[in-house]
């Protein structure tokens, strides 16, 4: 790490880590106050599972440290990184094991401190924040180490019914009432509903100089955001931290039965896609990517493991690969200075449909608001350093070539290249433009609406859906004529087979009905939403699609941890009976709505 | 060699060690000899194991003859003349100095230096010298050598220099010849050394 070999005072070591750095400077007086300095030998534990909770925030000072579940390592922590807090928060037994990984020297502050600077909203943030940005990478991995089931209802985690105040209350008769029940919030009766947290007490009554006769109605938060009881928890996440809220009350049948706050989740922190993240969001150039696949792989076999289903982790992996193109570009307008005009990185493809497991190539591109020689000058190094960088974190570069060395253009370019391919296309142009029609925007200010819109066009373009369904047609599911699985070398192509059949079944139906939606599942329900497939056709596609690339992933998996290139071929001995024959009936449904799709467009009749 | 191991370990009753408050301290003076003066004091404690930053004390401090400051001096501590004219004189400091440290065991790297110029400061101000059980690490880190020797013969000794022996055991390098940040090194030291030794009781330590 930087700076290892520098000696530094305690407190500016401090002062440079996170969050401490956001601390004023009357805070720090505090900060050293409660300093304290211990030191842990190799191998010993700092915290225990369900042990004594946490007294202290640790801050790392030298040495490292890894968390622990049940004996299984979860995390692993450095230099500069603090832990302990959810169990200080919680007030609970830790949720693991802390074993020092080398000799630890370890500086710590005890709860009366730590509660004094959690007044610093902008410290206390990168607690509750902090956690925002962990659940949004990684709640589904949380849940699959914890034995968290995250699909289950929210409602479940509901320990008490709601606490209530009147309409007229003061906010002093609120604060007197969160304090004897012991709540961080209490709910407003009435229409519409009202919601008021500890966080309201301080910005809107404090600090702003009320006093304790303030009527609640004046500093609540009306109507309050709620949600059903019913939604699956990792949605109920995503609301809160969409939101930015930190407590939501649940309704079921027409009434609240109880608020969650996201210190529920606190203590349930796991994460390596989060420490992952970290990395990202340190790097500082691009040798610091080298391995970022390797992590990556990790994380994948350990959602995996966990049970998770393949659009989870393909969204898992997307949102760390995204945050790697965010870096990448963030460097390089860091040394090359801000762009010359307003622009927009994308993805296509897998990566476009957020579908990215394995073995993924580079796919993307670059769009720019006007054509200048400086701009082109700036964007083909943007793409030149991006493209390179991703090299570097083990992204092989696209064989087909799309990506953004090649293809950066102005926006007017794209939009010219798009109703090219829709409204005067040739078979060989759709075939290979595909993927565009997957593109994402990742990073950059430049709104992509005009390209959307041409793109929701697309519905009206009869010959234009023709040559994308019989693109579609491209790949057949390996069926002979008895309805056997034909392998070709003893295996079968999961991809060729099947999952690139689905997809572009998916798109055209997509397209067909106007649905800018990407990801293949959601490309299916938008198109039986709107009538265009059947609900029982749409359903059974999307079965097919999680089993097919789940299996993939599981056989790639596997050829990787017996040193062997990952490929899309399964050898059909590997495959249990009942995987075999769900194999083939997936191939059935593929087959059966290609002849459906092919009738419909008569696609033997194009040109 | 075995026997050697276990000697350690064999007086479990007394005190534990962590039930003890150890004063870690250090003095910057303007150089080794008996006539040099005292320029600025640092010390902090122990408590239940871990070190209390904000309960440290350091001043520097005035001498009584600014005149005899050397130039190789101003450049090993880094004390400048200038600072030193507003500092509170020795008689102020000591004091506060020995008011902490009478509470418990006295830590110090290379002891005898340190406790030679307490001792003088002590006699000159006409201060009784508080009968101190001190803890040297320098000494603990030869004792540490001696084990290890007994395990790896040909295996490099430990250095015995604050800074040296700090970095040999993997702690972080520190800001060197400054009163506070070598007593906080030293207590810091200490940690490690107990450890290492395998020291649990407070009389094992001297």
């Amino acid at each position: 790490m930087s700076g290892e070999n520098r000696a530094v005072n305690p407190l500016e070591f401090v002062r440079q880590q996170a969050p401490f750095h956001l601390l004023p400077e009357e805070a720090m007086q505090k900060v050293a106050q409660g300093l304290e300095i211990t030191f842990y030998p190799k191998g010993s534990k700092v915290l225990e599972q369900g042990g004594s909770r946490s007294h202290h925030l640790y801050l790392i000072r030298k040495g490292a440290v890894r968390l622990e579940r049940e004996g299984q390592p979860v995390l692993h922590l450095e230099e500069g990184e603090v832990f302990g807090y959810p169990s200080l928060l919680s007030q609970e037994a830790p949720a693991f094991d802390v074993v020092a990984e080398e000799d630890l020297l370890v500086y710590r502050w005890g709860e009366r401190v730590f509660q004094q600077l959690m007044g610093y909203p902008e410290f206390a943030a990168f607690f509750t924040r902090g956690l925002a940005e962990r659940l949004r990478f990684s709640n589904r991995l949380e849940g699959a180490l914890l034995g968290l089931d995250l699909s289950l209802p929210v409602g479940e985690l509901v320990s008490r019914p709601p606490v209530f105040v009147p309409r007229d209350a003061t906010v002093g008769e609120a604060a007197r009432l969160m304090r004897a029940q012991q709540v961080s919030s209490v709910l407003v009766e009435g229409e519409p509903l009202g919601i008021l947290t500890d966080r309201d007490l301080r910005n809107r009554v404090l600090a702003e100089g009320r006093g304790p006769e303030t009527p609640v109605l004046q500093v609540m938060s009306a109507p309050a955001k709620t949600q059903p009881a019913s939604t699956p928890l990792f949605e109920a996440l995503n609301f809160m931290v969409r939101q930015g809220i930190h407590h939501l009350p649940l309704e079921q049948d027409g009434r609240i039965v109880g608020v969650v706050t996201d210190t529920v989740f606190m203590r349930r922190q796991a994460r390596s896609p989060l420490h992952l993240l970290r990395r990202l969001e340190r790097t500082r150039d691009l040798a610091d990517l080298r391995g970022y696949s390797r992590e990556l792989l990790g994380v994948t076999e350990g959602l995996l493991a966990g049970g998770l289903g393949p659009s989870e982790i393909g969204r898992s992996v997307s949102a760390l690969n995204d945050q790697l193109v965010r870096t990448l570009l963030g460097l390089f307008e860091a040394q090359n200075g801000p762009p010359p005009c307003a622009y927009a990185w994308v993805v296509l493809g897998s990566e476009g449909r957020m579908e990215q497991t394995l073995l993924t190539d580079q796919d993307n591109a670059l769009v720019f608001e006007e054509r200048t020689p400086e701009a082109e000058e700036y964007f083909s190094r943007m793409a030149e350093f991006a493209v390179n960088g991703l090299i570097q974190a083990g992204f092989p570069p696209c064989p087909g070539g799309y990506m953004a060395t090649s293809w950066h253009k102005p926006l007017a370019e794209w939009l010219r290249l798009f109703r090219g391919w829709v409204e005067r296309p040739s078979p060989q142009e759709v075939l290979e433009a595909q993927i565009f029609f997957d593109y994402r925007k990742v990073y950059g200010a430049l709104s992509l609406e005009s390209l959307d819109a041409v793109v929701a066009r697309t519905a009206q373009q009869g010959i234009f859906l023709a040559h994308l369904a019989r693109a579609s047609l491209q790949f057949r599911p390996p069926l002979g004529f008895f309805r056997q699985i034909r392998a070709e070398d003893g295996g079968v192509d999961l991809k060729k087979g099947g999952i690139a059949p689905i997809v572009s079944l998916a798109r055209v139906h997509a397209l067909e009905v106007g649905s800018l939606a990407k990801a293949t599942v959601e490309r299916l329900r938008a198109a039986a939403r709107a009538g265009g497939l059947s609900r029982e056709a749409a359903e059974t596609l999307e079965e097919a699609f999680a089993f097919l690339m789940r299996l993939r992933l599981r056989e790639q998996l596997a050829q990787l941890s017996r040193g062997e290139q990952p490929s899309n071929k399964v050898a059909l001995e590997r495959l249990s009976p009942l995987e075999r024959r769900h194999l083939k009936e997936a191939f059935l449904h593929i087959r059966q709505l290609q002849e459906s799709l092919g009738a419909r467009y008569q696609t033997d009749r194009l040109g | 060699m075995f026997a050697v191991l276990k000697t350690p370990f064999r007086h479990p009753e007394g005190l534990a060690w962590w039930e003890a408050t150890y004063w870690a301290l250090d003095l910057e003076t303007s150089g080794l000899t008996p006539s040099d003066q005292i320029l600025s004091v640092g010390l902090l404690p122990i408590q239940r194991g871990a070190i209390v930053y904000g309960a440290h004390y350091y001043s520097l401090v005035r001498p009584r003859r600014p005149e005899a400051l050397s130039p190789e001096g101003v450049r090993a501590h880094h004390i400048l003349p200038a600072e030193l004219r507003d500092a509170p004189p020795l008689e102020e400091v000591l004091p506060e100095v020995l008011r902490r440290v009478a509470q418990g065991v006295l830590l110090l790297h290379f002891a005898q230096v340190d406790l030679g110029f307490l001792r003088r400061a002590c006699r000159e101000l006409r201060q009784p010298w508080p009968h101190l059980r001190v803890v040297d690490t320098a000494v603990l880190l030869a004792r540490l050598n001696r084990h290890q020797a007994c395990l790896e013969p040909y295996a490099q000794p430990l250095p015995s220099s604050l800074g040296a022996a700090r970095a040999a055991l993997g702690l972080p390098p520190h800001l060197e010849h400054h009163a506070l940040w070598d007593a906080l090194a030293t207590a810091e030291l200490f940690l490690v050394l107990r450890e290492r030794l395998g020291l649990r009781s407070l009389r094992q330590l001297f």
